[in-house]
């Protein structure tokens, strides 16, 4: 059992929203009453405003990247819960540039509709809404699930590659197209040696024997497809470098990004590890690396676990992800 | 300047006694006390449907119907002044869509704030202005939801009532009416005998198979509250 550190149940994501908006008070500003984050500063050239959300658990995803450059409102929904639509249609309404708003949705049921149901209520106010799915998660990669592949790490990727691209004045159609094509090009696979503890219990959320790990695991305790000893983590970056190159395939030449990802408490050291391990499995398959992040940038509580996301680019993409960001997660 | 009789419309000065469509139209005070008898019905069937869903779904659909009926009523009943039938819908959709949780609730908004953009841009809720409405409600249901009828949702008691509106063109709005609640009674005895694809039962597969659902029975209850209140599921439940 692991106890969190907090006033109550439901208390933990209001209480630590206020401070977040405290601690980058600079950056960002926190609506209580309607529970969403907007950014103070945003690009005049900016035509459509952009805006995500999800179920909390995931910090810094998604206000962290509230901001200019980048978001200019995230809906935080209670943990691993969809926002409601009320949140999504006032942020909207709030952000709503010129040409209307685009919404960043991650490919999960509950996310979808709430995200479509705002979508409805700004169309019936005359306010153009349209929506970039993000579906990057290798092993939900199957025809017998029907809710498709889940949106994971690549969020913070096409949100950062997105946001450049909405500060170039680019309208909504456009920023849609480019938008899922940038996100058809991510894909993520993830690993833990145990699962995150529940806040409302403290109990882990699976139970794993110790030197195994879940293969494939998604970021809300969904157990992965199979169960595998842990072993080198050489040989596993290799295991999973192969198999999300397999599934992107990147052309001769064709610039890449990589995420290594923490999903909440593993350590810097391990981190940089996987990098070093993923750097010499790239460099052995020659593909070029461009880009890359290392750190928590989409996490799952405290789940042990990393999670490693690819992104095929090309000079357009990358002009874009280099495009200056000033937001509390990140920023260049 | 004298009035000349002769100039005046004759529309203004001969109201539409004589037109059966148009007297049939439904003015604020009788939308008004249509979501009153929704709500009483709501009220009425409640444990039946919190019954249904906790075999066909997770057991809050019934709550969080009376909660909606409930919150509409509450700022319907703060108007000073009466509303008209595109305002009170209107109150009913921005209360099922803001105070409701979980996804059933707000999509009766979805389908309520459509009724109530067809009611405002015409001359009140007439048998268009429902057939417009419960079609565009129905659109955006689909949209957001991804649900086809036969998928086990409150799409297969929606678009069954919705066709019966369109066939009733020409006809007075109350009958208009009894044929879309007969319509969604019927799409709702045939989601008991579906397996759920989409929404609160999709997750239990064959098991809810047998059980109606219980978003289509909300649709049923409230097409059918337009003549009356609903005090029982059973019979409604069970009619061949």
């Amino acid at each position: 059992m692991t106890g969190y550190f907090e006033n109550g149940v439901g208390e933990l994501v209001p209480d630590a929203l206020s401070g977040f908006a405290r601690a980058h008070a600079d950056l960002v500003e926190y609506d209580a009453a309607d529970g969403y984050v907007t950014a103070r500063h945003t690009a005049p050239t900016r035509r459509v405003g952009l805006l995500s959300g999800g179920g909390s658990g995931h910090e810094p995803l998604h206000a962290g990247y509230v901001g200019a450059g980048m978001l200019d409102a995230a809906c935080p929904g209670r943990i691993f819960t969809s926002p409601h639509n009320r949140q999504v249609f006032r942020a909207s309404r709030a952000v709503a540039g010129p040409e209307g708003v685009l919404h960043i949705v991650k490919n999960y049921t509950g996310d979808r509709i709430n995200f479509g149901i705002a979508a409805e209520r700004l169309a019936d106010e005359g306010i153009a809404c349209a929506r970039v799915l993000v579906d990057d998660d290798l092993a939900s990669d199957s025809e017998e699930i029907a809710a498709g592949r889940r949106g994971t790490g690549a969020t913070v990727l096409v949100e950062k590659v997105l946001g450049g691209a909405a500060d170039a004045g680019t309208g909504l159609d456009k920023l849609v197209e480019f938008g899922t094509a940038v996100a058809g090009r991510c894909r993520t696979l993830a690993v833990a040696s145990a699962a995150h503890h529940a806040p409302t219990t403290g109990e882990p959320a699976f139970a794993l024997p110790s030197g195994e790990l879940e293969y494939g695991v998604g970021i809300h305790g969904e157990r992965a497809g199979r169960t595998r000893g842990q072993g080198r983590v050489g040989a596993l970056v290799e295991e999973m470098t192969d198999a999300l190159l397999d599934d992107l395939r990147p052309g001769s030449g064709e610039p890449v990004v990589a995420l290594v990802n923490g999903l909440g408490s593993v350590t810097s050291l391990e981190l940089y590890g996987v990098f070093g391990e993923l750097c010499r499995v790239l460099d052995a398959r020659r593909v070029r690396l461009a880009r890359h992040l290392v750190g928590d940038y989409v996490t799952a509580l405290d789940m042990r676990g990393f999670s490693l996301t690819l992104m095929v680019a090309d000079q357009v993409v990358l002009d874009f992800y280099d495009a200056p960001v000033r937001t509390p997660a990140l920023r260049w | 300047m004298t009035t000349d009789p002769v100039t005046t419309d004759p529309v203004t000065t001969d109201p539409v006694t004589t037109d059966p469509v148009t007297t049939d139209v439904f003015d604020g005070a009788r939308t008004r006390d249509w979501t009153r008898r929704f709500a009483d019905s709501v009220y009425a069937t409640e444990a039946e449907l919190t019954a249904l869903d906790q075999q066909a779904g997770d057991g809050d659909f019934g709550t969080n119907l009376a909660a909606g009926v409930r919150a509409a009523g509450l700022l319907l009943d703060r108007r000073e002044a009466p509303a008209g039938p595109a305002e009170t819908l209107g109150i009913m959709a921005d209360a099922f869509l803001d105070e409701i949780g979980g996804t059933s609730g707000p999509l009766f908004g979805l389908l309520f704030q459509a009724l109530s953009r067809a009611a405002g841009s015409g001359p009140g809720l007439t048998t268009a202005a429902l057939a417009e409405g419960s079609a565009r409600g129905l659109a955006a249901i689909r949209r957001v939801g991804d649900a086809s009828p036969g998928d086990k949702t409150l799409v297969d008691a929606l678009a069954p009532a919705a066709a019966a509106l369109r066939a009733a063109q020409g006809t007075p709005t109350a009958a208009a009416l009894a044929a879309a609640a007969d319509g969604a009674w019927r799409g709702v005895r045939d989601t008991a005998s579906l397996t759920a694809r989409r929404g609160r039962a999709s997750y239990l597969g064959e098991r809810a198979t047998g059980i109606p659902d219980p978003g289509a029975v909300g649709v049923a209850l409230f097409f059918d509250s337009a003549a009356g209140t609903v005090h029982s599921l059973a019979p409604r439940l069970s009619t061949g």
